[in-house]
């Protein structure tokens, strides 16, 4: 980035959310489109964003669609607030949209755009939350035509993948997909649920928040409803698996930081090797520390 | 001061940021059917405005618009830049919820669902009237709503339209101050079971 770059807002005349009119109406359509018909990829015509694609262009364009004066915005990536995707959507929405508060707390956004996870404080009704997602489509990995795949999944026939899971398991003993994995969104079309890690699919199903999805690149935006069934696809003898953090012992592993044993945990490398865990969720883990469950031992930087 | 708030009152259904707010109530209209949102309007009686906002929110020209029971103000088809299109094809369509359908609206197709229409229906007031009992994505368990000034033939129909998910029609009613929408997903039925119940 030129630091001494200075976006032309006076001259230019951005109108608020930097996007005009007619591009936010063509999202705003997409939306409620995707929320009648769930889990279905509805196409739009993705515009550039001062940004390149695959940094959140899709989610950027549903937030500021949607976005208006008054409004509390949390944006996250990987669970950070201040991780560099997060912190740079945050600026750039705090430039194109004045009147709009920004917040690292879960509880006080009415709007969370959010990068691979879902916040580990349950949603509330008032709140919507935005995910980007690279790859739309499930059926991506079993078939190449798009046009093929569209009829796949209006007939809701997920044989190919179903055949897909089943080989992992023949070869490998496990499903392999670890994070994106497809979920069947009220019994009929399958989503790629964007990369989060499958210990966030729970929070999918019968959410009390709406869910958007907007891939820029792939121009496609699909929605969970709320109090929608999200089942994520596994054969009946076979349960589905999330991430557990079990140690060899089969003991669940903790924070270091805040010693939350229910949260989704980044692995790190200590500095003589051992493997050390700490909450994806930074406001979880500090809002945590923030109430006295800190752990004696702090993280040595 | 006197002037901005003076600006503030006058109704203009261009402006982004009353079509931003409207936005997000039919976003939560959508999202949860049965909500009934009461977005801003003006104190001077402005005819249909909430339908006009509605519009004014939802085209441009990029969509087509249907208006058989010539609803809309002959000054907001220019500022709306839309055809006018026949109910049969069109992607939106305004209509009166007391007279019965007398068309078939596109349904999509099973590549293209996104291609079922929207109805707009204007109806003559949500939350009055006999109860009706909706289910699907959006409702915990089930809600009610009542609505007046909407011909059960619009509930026939639209059980019909809707009967092979995921082709179908998805609608929006609203009154002279309020909204309600009624997704595809959404099943409707009445306390003594009717015809038209799903």
């Amino acid at each position: 980035m030129n630091p001494s770059y200075e976006l032309p807002r006076d001259e230019a005349g951005y109108s608020f959310g930097f996007l005009d009119e007619y591009a936010k109406r063509e999202v705003r359509r997409a939306i409620l489109k995707a929320i009648c018909i769930p889990g279905y990829q509805t196409p739009y015509a993705s515009r550039e964003m001062p940004m390149g694609r695959g940094f959140g262009t899709g989610g950027l364009q549903l937030t500021l669609s949607l976005i208006g004066r008054g409004e509390c915005l949390k944006v996250i990536d990987q669970g950070a607030d201040d991780s560099v995707n997060a912190v740079n959507l945050r600026q750039f929405i705090e430039l194109t949209c004045p009147g709009v508060d920004t917040t690292e707390h879960t509880g006080e956004a009415t709007l969370i755009q959010s990068r691979h996870r879902i916040p580990e404080q349950p949603l509330n009704s008032a709140q919507v939350l935005v995910l980007q997602v690279p790859y739309p489509d499930p059926l991506v990995v079993v078939e190449a035509s798009e046009a093929k795949r569209k009829i796949m999944h209006g007939e809701g026939d997920y044989s190919r993948l179903l055949t897909k899971l089943y080989e992992d398991i023949v070869r490998f003993a496990e499903i392999t997909i670890s994070h994106r994995y497809p979920t069947r969104i009220n019994g009929h079309y399958v989503l790629d649920p964007s990369p989060i890690p499958r210990f966030d699919i729970a929070k999918l199903d019968h959410s009390p928040a709406l869910i958007l999805f907007g891939a820029g690149r792939e121009k496609k935006i699909y929605a969970v409803p709320p109090h929608t069934r999200a089942e994520p696809l596994v054969f009946d003898d076979i349960p589905f698996r999330a991430e557990d953090f079990n140690d060899a012992q089969g003991q669940r592993r903790a924070c270091q930081r805040c010693g939350a044993s229910d949260s989704f945990l980044d692995e790190f490398s200590s500095a003589n090797g051992t493997a050390t865990f700490q909450c994806s969720d930074s406001d979880y883990c500090n809002q945590r520390v923030a109430a006295g469950n800190g752990v004696s031992c702090e993280v040595t930087s | 001061m006197t002037t901005s708030i003076r600006r503030h009152q006058t109704f203009n259904l261009w402006e982004p940021a009353l079509q931003q707010q409207l936005f997000r109530q039919l976003l939560d209209a959508f999202a949860f059917p049965g909500a009934q949102p009461t977005p801003m309007l003006p104190q001077e009686a402005v005819a249909n405005a909430l339908l006009r906002l509605i519009l004014a929110t939802l085209i441009d020209g990029e969509v087509t618009l249907a208006d058989p029971a010539r609803l809309i103000p002959t000054e907001d088809w220019r500022k709306l830049e839309t055809t006018n299109q026949a109910p049969e094809k069109a992607r939106f369509i305004v209509a009166r919820g007391d007279q019965a359908p007398t068309f078939t609206p596109a349904l999509g197709s099973l590549e293209c669902p996104e291609q079922g229409a929207t109805i707009i229906l204007r109806v003559a007031q949500i939350s009055k009237g006999e109860a009706l009992t909706l289910r699907g994505p959006g409702i915990a368990s089930l809600t009610q709503v009542t609505c007046t000034g909407l011909d059960e033939s619009w509930l026939q129909q639209r059980r019909d339209w809707n009967e092979s998910f995921p082709l179908g029609v998805d609608m929006i009613l609203c009154d002279d101050v309020r909204l309600m929408a009624w997704p595809r997903t959404t099943r409707i039925s009445s306390k003594e079971g009717r015809p038209w119940d799903m």
